[in-house]
């Protein structure tokens, strides 16, 4: 058989063609399967050029796929924001607060995802027994490790916010600046324990469901950081200010 | 098991995090006198910060899906699939900017009884001038790091949260001086 007969026979016939593009796009038909296998298509590359391919329209299939989750998304941060409303006259006259807060929601937001994925990829390994989960080595030393960066995070965070602020002319006193490194610490510390301990009780759970806690764990944790981070941070500030 | 090095991989990502947030919180607090203007604005802030890092996160996780499979070429002429999702990047930052801005003035009109149409107007500028600037810098840095081999998915997270929050609280700002200039 020649190269181009070999070519030849590999060629989607006709009817098959007309049968899939009448087919709706999110109904996986009986031959795509073959044809993925036939032509050594990947999943990833199947699913993009359904999803992204010439006769879907790129930016509609976007548009309707993001728009719910990016709506809930931003409005329950937003929700977070009702706490700040309620400490502004706080964070605009103590300078270190209003500069240590976006960093504090990146950085728990970052402690959600490395949790959550740690924890998940122990589980798959056997790493973590089931049935005796709080005495495995593993994740207390994940524990361990989670709480040692935490620490030193909310410290260079707190050190870091009160020094900008001081260069912005923000006065130093020695009072302020232990309720600010307080507030840093505790806060950290308060989200990054909640956050391992949703992680640990929740992925055992959907993983003796033989679901994978990834696709469950990374969007509620940092969910979690969102909307913590804000409430629990403004807490602070009534407690230590207020 | 976690080792030394994990430890080291952790802390560095967190204080790079940290370090960036640092600098968004350091222009929150050069521009306190513009936003103090706005009642309710704190109520706006969380919700358009987390909004500018997911449409460029999902932005730059597409092309790289797409990159690395070959379905997409990093080139900014003629590319069906680029010019796609720059539109849905903008429709999706115009419709969540208005939804975000009716949030926040009907829960400062109600929780807070700050009367503050304004907040509506200056989502939506914010959410356009920030679209403006951070959908062309996602694309470019993603199309970039490709072509240099490296793969976009493990620098880009980090690199939009950190590149939004700024964008984003630039943009907050000069959107409330558009908006008092309206």
């Amino acid at each position: 058989m020649t190269e181009k007969e070999g070519r030849k026979e590999r060629r989607i016939p006709q009817h098959v063609i007309s049968k899939i593009r009448r087919h709706p796009r999110k109904k996986f038909h009986a031959h795509l399967h073959g044809l993925r296998k036939q032509y050594g298509l990947s999943k990833m590359t199947f699913f993009y050029m359904k999803e992204y391919g010439p006769r879907s329209h790129v930016a509609s299939n976007i548009v309707k796929e993001s728009i719910k989750i990016l709506i809930l998304a931003s409005v329950l941060s937003s929700v977070g924001g009702f706490g700040l409303q309620e400490i502004q006259r706080h964070i605009i006259a103590i300078v270190p607060l209003l500069v240590l807060l976006p960093a504090l929601a990146d950085m728990i937001g970052d402690f959600g995802t490395i949790i959550a994925s740690k924890f998940t990829t122990a589980l798959f390994l056997g790493h973590i027994k089931l049935d005796k989960w709080w005495r495995s080595r593993n994740l207390q030393v994940l524990f361990h490790v989670v709480m040692a960066v935490a620490v030193i995070a909310a410290v260079y965070n707190g050190v870091l916010a009160y020094g900008i602020a001081y260069i912005k002319g923000f006065a130093f006193s020695a009072e302020t600046f232990i309720k600010v490194m307080e507030i840093s610490l505790f806060s950290t510390l308060m989200l990054v324990g909640l956050i391992f301990a949703i992680s640990v009780v929740a992925g055992i759970r959907i993983y003796r469901r033989g679901e994978d806690p990834n696709n469950f764990l990374i969007p509620i944790t940092t969910s979690i950081a969102d909307l913590g981070s804000l409430l629990i941070f403004s807490g602070m500030v009534l407690l230590f200010f207020g | 098991m976690l080792s030394k090095r994990d430890f080291r991989e952790i802390l560095t990502a967190e204080l790079i995090s940290v370090t960036g947030g640092l600098f968004a919180g350091f222009l929150l607090a050069l521009f306190t006198n513009q936003l103090e203007l706005v009642p309710g604005i704190f109520i706006l802030i969380p919700g358009f910060l987390e909004l500018r890092g997911n449409i460029s996160g999902s932005l730059s996780a597409r092309l790289g899906s797409g990159l690395y499979i070959g379905a997409l070429k990093p080139r900014f002429r003629k590319n069906r699939v680029l010019n796609g999702n720059m539109l849905a990047s903008a429709v999706l930052v115009v419709v969540v900017s208005v939804v975000l801005g009716l949030v926040a003035y009907l829960a400062s009109w109600f929780f807070f009884g700050l009367y503050s149409p304004d907040l509506v107007l200056i989502g939506l500028l914010a959410g356009i001038i920030s679209n403006v600037i951070e959908v062309p810098l996602t694309i470019f840095t993603t199309f970039w790091l490709f072509r240099r081999g490296h793969d976009p998915a493990n620098i880009m997270g980090p690199y939009v949260t950190t590149t939004g929050d700024i964008i984003s609280i630039v943009s907050l700002v000069m959107a409330i001086v558009l908006a008092g200039m309206v």
